[in-house]
């Protein structure tokens, strides 16, 4: 990991990335122009992202949930753990290329990075400060913070804001992306043995059959794989959809009378289920997840907002039976337009998940071999 | 006298014998050939059973409308890539006709084409245009 | 979003629990007497048989999403009015499983419009089993609301022209068949229409539901009626006339006189802008911002439902559609037409609504 961060290092001190220079497949990182990245920035960034001081009991930091051995998220676990291993409804995804998400969050509420790092300090199952303060306190007393926010940001002990603290937390996420995947060598690269037959045929269900690329977006000469919409896809709400109408209601009047929706969000799974709806109150939006990417997603399961869906294999077969997780589970009537029944063949399936496995990077590479040993071998301990 | 008659008969169904000529009654013919292939293009365009839903291209694109043949080659997002009018066309049936692809040189992908162009004769082109 | 803030400022905490914000234009202009209130309108679901009980499940899906989104509303509007085109090609089959789906909706009165897709097949004889009259009038807080059968044709055309209902239904099918024929009311429903407006004061309110647009848009798409000057006429004497119109598939409105025209969303799918067809003349109503351009991967991008705000005898709509941003169509008393809420101005207007 190391070694990568620091090559990425190297790249950005050439001055801002160019086609030419991202890694395989990936577009030119957005950096906002009030934050551009240093050297310096990035690491300070890094450290903040590790301290875990910054937590009401001392021991929770960004990369608990984001950990970097974990491709920046906490797999196997289904729903992150905050201070005190508490746990709420959601799945950590992975830091790695959300530079490129237009919105963060499973629900978009947050609206880039510097903001999205605001959050989790004050959530009650996440670091659990009641406010940002014993973060800036614990940055004022500490030397080495002092120094490199006045060499970063040219400001003095006293004058430190949490605006400095999450452009420098932004700028190390900035960082964090991975392209040159199998898949990037074979369809950019031209690399006829980069990836499996099986792996190109998956490719084919996932551009036809599978109908995947329409949201998980690909591009003439680069691949995010997400449009940055958000889309119900019948994950979480189809086992309440009876009771939306409800739900909805009381939500709207809890919301209208001032309740925290990041908290309401995170602690309540029924708000969690409705989704975007919760956000931004567009009745279009009930039960919608923003789109997430696929790179690396072999290794940074269990899947969806809930991490209700273990394995890829899993998660193909719920779009397969049109957004069910179960044949015999209803389809909930506020599913996203794109979602139907695919009636792909078992093979075809499998074709699918190999190509998915394509799309891990190489500095995951060894994490997934790890992982699928593990899965393979599974129960016998 | 018939004999005249016959000989130059002749030479106009025979055609001049020289190669980079062609006549008024080749011309109509061979246009004639591109009518009757787009009147099977419009069949198909009304065709309940070119899918498997029994849903017709007519119903969302009436006289072929909001096709915009002159804009193809274009980056199509639902296929991820600069595509041809004939990839997209796929893309329909297999989609909101729930049917199966067909060959771009396909006789009914021929004769949907040219009924798209016919309905579409006269607009400028525009490759590239989203 | 916007309205929902005003919406908010506008209301105390003391106000009627349980508030939905997808609502409510508050016209800046002074409120005259005449209580408000709302209607739901779905429209156009084109239910369409495959073969048994297997339907096409697109169009199945939007009509459920919309039958959803209305029982979410809050606070309930009045009515719902279903506008025409329940069925594709009008058998039994269709009409009972979109008579189902609708039935999902938990008002207590339904109107129906007829619309050609239901009519041409039986000439209206099941429809009336599920939903009663094709015409017929009532009134509500004030209002007259009127339904028309704005389908009709040619007596020659319905009756001697084609040797099964089968063959006259499928040739009215096709939006651009050359074979069809103009959409019309006809003189039994112009005397009808003519003895009811009798009995209505000049200043009531009107609202008139009809399937076809009751103007001339574009005949080759049937974007017409026939004998829409006579019905124009016949409203011309009354201070607030709005006509809603299905059919078209798209977002349309105009104002001809005294009568504000709004068209209404398909929930199954979106027809292109008859500007779109380039080998014949067309003009849209004036007054219209286009809708977004559909993206045509999202099966139910350009489609949609909506719901009228009754403020002050005017009409104010508000277009809910799915996987897109809502919009508004308010009734403008400064310029005395309908309007976009947001995008009237060119310099408003998105890409999506320019860029064709």
């Amino acid at each position: 990991m190391k070694t990568i961060h620091i090559a990425m290092l190297a790249s950005l001190l050439m001055g801002a990335t160019t086609q030419a220079q991202n890694p395989l497949g990936l577009p030119d990182v957005p950096i906002p122009e009030n934050n551009p990245q240093s050297a310096e920035k990035i690491a300070l960034g890094e450290k903040l992202f590790d301290d875990e001081r910054f937590s009401s009991t001392g021991d929770v930091s960004c990369a608990t949930c984001h950990d970097k051995e974990k491709a920046f998220s906490d797999g196997p676990l289904v729903t992150s753990e905050g201070i005190r291993k508490l746990t709420g409804t959601r799945n950590g995804p992975t830091v790695v290329n959300s530079a490129y998400y237009e919105s963060l969050f499973w629900d978009g509420r947050s609206p880039s990075l510097e903001d999205q790092a605001l959050h989790p300090f004050i959530n009650p199952i996440e670091m659990g400060l009641s406010d940002h303060e014993p973060i800036l306190a614990t940055i004022r007393d500490d030397r080495e913070y002092v120094r490199a926010f006045r060499d970063v940001f040219d400001v003095r002990a006293n004058d430190i804001t949490m605006e400095h603290v999450t452009m420098a937390i932004a700028a190390f996420e900035r960082t964090l992306i991975s392209g040159d995947s199998p898949w990037d060598r074979w369809y950019f690269g031209g690399e006829e043995d980069a990836i499996s037959e099986s792996a190109k045929r998956g490719f084919d269900v996932f551009l036809k059959d599978g109908r995947c690329v329409s949201c998980h977006m690909i591009e003439q000469d680069f691949a995010t794989f997400t449009d940055n919409q958000f889309h119900n896809i019948g994950v979480g709400i189809n086992a309440m959809q009876d009771r939306v109408p409800e739900l909805a209601a009381a939500f709207m009047q809890a919301k209208q009378q001032g309740i925290d929706v990041d908290v309401a969000v995170l602690t309540d799974a029924d708000t969690s289920d409705l989704g975007r709806f919760a956000v931004d109150d567009q009745l279009d939006s009930m039960g919608a997840f923003k789109t997430s990417t696929l790179r690396n997603i072999a290794v940074t399961g269990p899947f969806m907002h809930d991490g209700s869906i273990a394995t890829l294999r899993e998660v193909v077969e719920h779009y397969n039976n049109g957004g069910a997780t179960t044949p015999e589970e209803e389809i909930n009537a506020f599913l996203s337009g794109g979602i139907r029944p695919l009636d792909l063949t078992d093979e075809q399936i499998d074709d699918l998940v190999a190509f998915m496995e394509a799309l891990t990077s190489p500095q995951f590479a060894e994490l997934a071999t790890m992982l699928s040993t593990a899965s393979n071998s599974g129960g016998d301990q | 006298m018939k004999n005249i008659f016959t000989i130059a008969l002749l030479a106009c169904v025979a055609g001049p014998l020289v190669a980079d000529e062609f006549t008024e009654t080749e011309v109509e013919r061979w246009q004639q050939h591109f009518a009757t292939v787009a009147d099977e293009g419009r069949a198909l365009w009304t065709d309940p059973e070119l899918g498997t839903n029994a849903v017709a291209c007519a119903q969302c694109h009436p006289n072929a409308a909001n096709t915009h043949p002159e804009t193809y080659p274009k980056f199509q997002k639902q296929l991820g890539r600069v595509a041809e009018l004939w990839e997209m066309i796929n893309w329909c049936i297999r989609n909101p006709l729930e049917g199966e692809d067909l060959a771009a040189d396909d006789p009914k992908m021929i004769a949907m084409q040219a009924y798209i162009h016919r309905e579409r004769k006269g607009v400028r082109l525009a490759p590239g245009k989203h | 979003m916007n309205n929902r803030r005003e919406f908010l400022k506008a209301t105390t905490t003391g106000l009627i629990a349980g508030m939905l914000p997808v609502s409510l234009i508050r016209l800046a202009s002074a409120q005259e007497n005449g209580p408000d209130f709302t209607f739901a309108y779905i429209s156009d679901s084109h239910i369409q048989q495959i073969k048994g009980n297997n339907f096409v499940r697109n169009w199945d899906q939007g009509l459920k999403r919309a039958v959803a989104e209305a029982n979410l509303l809050l606070p309930k509007p009045d009515f719902v009015v279903f506008g025409g085109d329940l069925a594709q090609l009008g058998n039994k089959p269709e009409l009972d499983h979109g008579a189902a789906m609708l039935a999902g909706l938990n008002y207590d009165k339904v109107f129906a419009v007829m619309g050609e897709h239901d009519y041409y097949l039986d000439l209206g004889e099941y429809w009336s089993e599920l939903y009663g009259e094709h015409y017929y009038s009532w009134d509500h807080k004030g209002v007259h609301f009127i339904t028309l059968n704005s389908i009709l044709t040619y007596d020659e055309w319905t009756f001697d022209r084609w040797e099964t209902p089968e063959r006259r239904m499928n040739e009215m099918a096709g939006l651009d068949n050359p074979n069809g024929s103009p959409f019309m009311v006809g003189k039994k429903q112009l005397d009808w229409l003519k003895k009811d407006l009798a009995e209505v004061k000049n200043d009531t309110p009107i609202v008139v539901f009809s399937h076809s647009p009751l103007q001339k848009i574009f005949k080759n798409w049937n974007f017409w009626t026939e004998d829409a000057e006579a019905v124009q006429k016949l409203l011309e004497p009354f201070d607030k006339v709005n006509v809603i119109y299905g059919h078209v598939h798209q977002i349309q409105y105009n104002q001809i006189g005294n009568i504000a025209f709004t068209s209404v969303m398909s929930t199954a799918w979106p027809w292109p802008y008859p500007e779109s067809y380039a080998l014949a003349e067309s003009h849209l109503p004036i007054l219209t911002v286009p809708m977004n351009r559909a993206d045509p991967f999202n099966e139910r991008d350009a489609t949609g439902w909506q719901f009228m705000n009754m403020h002050t005898g005017r009409v104010d709509l508000e277009f809910n559609l799915y996987d897109n941003t809502n919009r508004t169509v308010a009734w403008n008393d400064e310029k005395g037409h309908p309007q976009d809420t947001v995008h009237a101005e060119p310099t408003d207007r998105t890409l999506p609504q320019s860029h064709f």
